[in-house]
């Protein structure tokens, strides 16, 4: 889902440009040590052919056809940090190019989907990718990388004040998980038919230890909840709610003067309030995904 | 391929493609943020904008219909959420919705329309990118086409087989992920190939550009006048 301009708030277009692209500098100097400086070609013909690859249509359930996304296949044959970088650069020539989403809102398309997306599908194949758990951890990668750049991008319209009504968030959310399971099912096939190729395309993670599950298992459980509190900090929604049902009238009849002048300056407040509070999930997500990277580094360097 | 399109406008010979690809890079997301940050984003101000952006495609001599045909492919999406906000009653936040994600297109557009797509990554370079960054999207860029070419062929060739579809799905399915498997390791085999063949002609992480372009006395003008364009435009609508 590539956000175009126009449709995010400032405060959330300015501090998403300022979360991503201290994060890709960060990952391409990563991607720039992990690889010769010279090796640059790789990832460039790789993010190609990542541009090649969705030409290819995969048959998925009854008459339609999928295509690969292909940020969890880089992350498990370059490594997260190069995919990050190539992600990002996919996104960058998306945005010019080709009209798919914004360059103010690249900020947020990179943080979603090159960043934290990447990430997220890299995470699960770092952890099971060496053991039997293997393809799981392969489908369950590509999974998470859609179903949490979605979700992100869900809760950066919603911060935004973008009115959606239940339905559309319902009918979205289900297509985003079918689109997932697609994109698993499409990473896991290819992945399987390259280890039939050449098993050194594939990158071979350090075992998992102790503990490290946990930290996992709660990174996941924080996307998961972090996604869902946004989207339940709708305002619009919530009061809309509140006003069908009636609570509002009986609300305004119970709190009645004592309270008017606070609620009209809490309300004004409140839009302020909401943006820095998801903002400050953002940052969150940003710091935890940051640390889990240290962490993982620190593993293969033992 | 329609991106083709978009190389062929971008080397054009105007006004605005001899401007230097920096002072393109400070207008466009200067415009861009103006309209991101007018709240609310009425009539006047939009279809001054708007005039404005037409303008300046037809300085650029560019083919107007076709960039405003170009720049509605961010309909579709924008459409949606125009279509939610009608349905919960804001009509006017539909609108503005619809009117800011095209405008915003059309400029990203008139800028990649008259800006070379290597002059435009080198202008960000010279602006403070990370050069890995550049030097990774001017190999993406370089071989998209080719790639994309190679790709096209398998398809046809696949479809002569017999194609991907028809007969059993889990059949069709892997034989789509070999493709692709198969695609990955061609173009992997030919980024060691272009990796070598650019060690032997000298390669030490840095392409050397033919021309070095300057920031002349006219893209100052040009920066100056714009910014105070839009900016001026900005400021005096409101009170239209």
């Amino acid at each position: 889902m590539h956000i175009p301009d126009g449709f995010l708030s400032t405060p959330v277009w300015a501090g998403m440009n300022l979360a991503a692209w201290p994060a890709a500098g960060y990952l391409a100097g990563r991607a720039q040590k992990g690889f010769e400086e010279t090796r640059v070609p790789l990832l460039g013909v790789m993010g190609a052919f990542v541009f090649a690859a969705q030409m290819i249509n995969f048959p998925v359930g009854v008459g339609t056809s999928g295509h690969l996304v292909g940020s969890a296949l880089l992350a498990v044959t370059l490594g997260p940090a190069a995919a990050a970088v190539v992600m990002t650069v996919i996104l960058g020539i998306q945005a010019l190019i080709f009209q798919d989403g914004g360059l103010l809102a690249l900020g947020a398309n990179v943080f979603n989907m090159a960043v934290v997306g990447t990430l997220a599908g890299w995470l699960p194949f770092h952890f099971w990718g060496a053991g039997k758990g293997r393809k799981a951890a392969v489908f369950l990668g590509a999974f998470l990388s859609v179903v949490v750049a979605a979700a992100l991008a869900v809760a950066e319209l919603l911060l935004s004040g973008i009115p959606m009504p239940g339905a559309i968030l319902g009918i979205s959310l289900a297509l985003f998980l079918v689109s997932a399971a697609i994109e698993g099912a499409l990473t896991l096939a290819v992945f399987q038919a390259l280890e039939g190729l050449n098993r050194d395309f594939i990158r071979k993670p350090v075992p998992a230890r102790g503990g490290v599950l946990a930290a996992v298992l709660v990174a996941a459980v924080l996307l998961a909840a972090v996604g869902v509190v946004f989207a339940s900090t709708q305002p619009d929604g919530l009061e809309k709610l509140a006003e069908n049902v009636g609570i509002a009238d009986r609300a305004k009849a119970y709190f009645g003067t004592p309270l008017a002048d606070y609620e009209t300056r809490f309300l004004e407040s409140s839009w302020l309030r909401k943006a820095s509070a998801g903002l400050a999930g953002l940052v969150l997500i940003y710091v935890a995904c940051l640390l889990l990277g240290r962490m993982a580094r620190r593993q293969r360097s033992v | 391929m329609h991106h083709v399109v978009l190389e062929r406008w971008s080397r054009g010979d105007s006004l605005l493609h001899r401007r230097d690809a920096r002072a393109k890079w400070v207008v466009t997301p200067l415009f861009l943020a103006l309209v991101a940050t007018a709240q609310p984003f009425d009539g006047p101000l939009g279809a001054a904008y708007a005039a404005l952006l037409v303008c300046s495609l037809l300085l650029a001599r560019l083919p107007v219909f076709q960039a405003l045909a170009r720049a509605a492919l961010v309909l579709p999406f924008a459409g949606v959420f125009a279509l939610a906000a009608l349905l919960s009653g804001q009509p006017e936040r539909a609108g503005e919705l619809a009117v800011k994600a095209y405008l915003s297109a059309l400029a990203v557009l008139l800028l990649v329309g008259t800006t070379p797509f290597i002059a435009l990554v080198r202008g960000l370079e010279s602006l403070g990118a990370p050069r890995f960054l550049i030097l990774v999207s001017q190999f993406v860029y370089r071989y998209l086409f080719v790639i994309s070419e190679q790709a096209q062929h398998m398809r046809a060739s696949s479809a002569c087989r017999g194609g991907f579809g028809r007969r059993n799905r889990r059949a069709a399915l892997r034989a789509a992920a070999g493709a692709v498997s198969v695609l990955f390791a061609r173009s992997y085999a030919r980024a060691e190939n272009i990796h070598r063949a650019m060690l032997a002609r000298g390669f030490h992480g840095h392409f050397h550009p033919l021309r070095h372009g300057r920031f002349g006395s006219a893209d100052a003008a040009y920066l100056a006048l714009a910014s105070a364009l839009l900016i001026g435009l900005r400021l005096a609508m409101p009170r239209l």
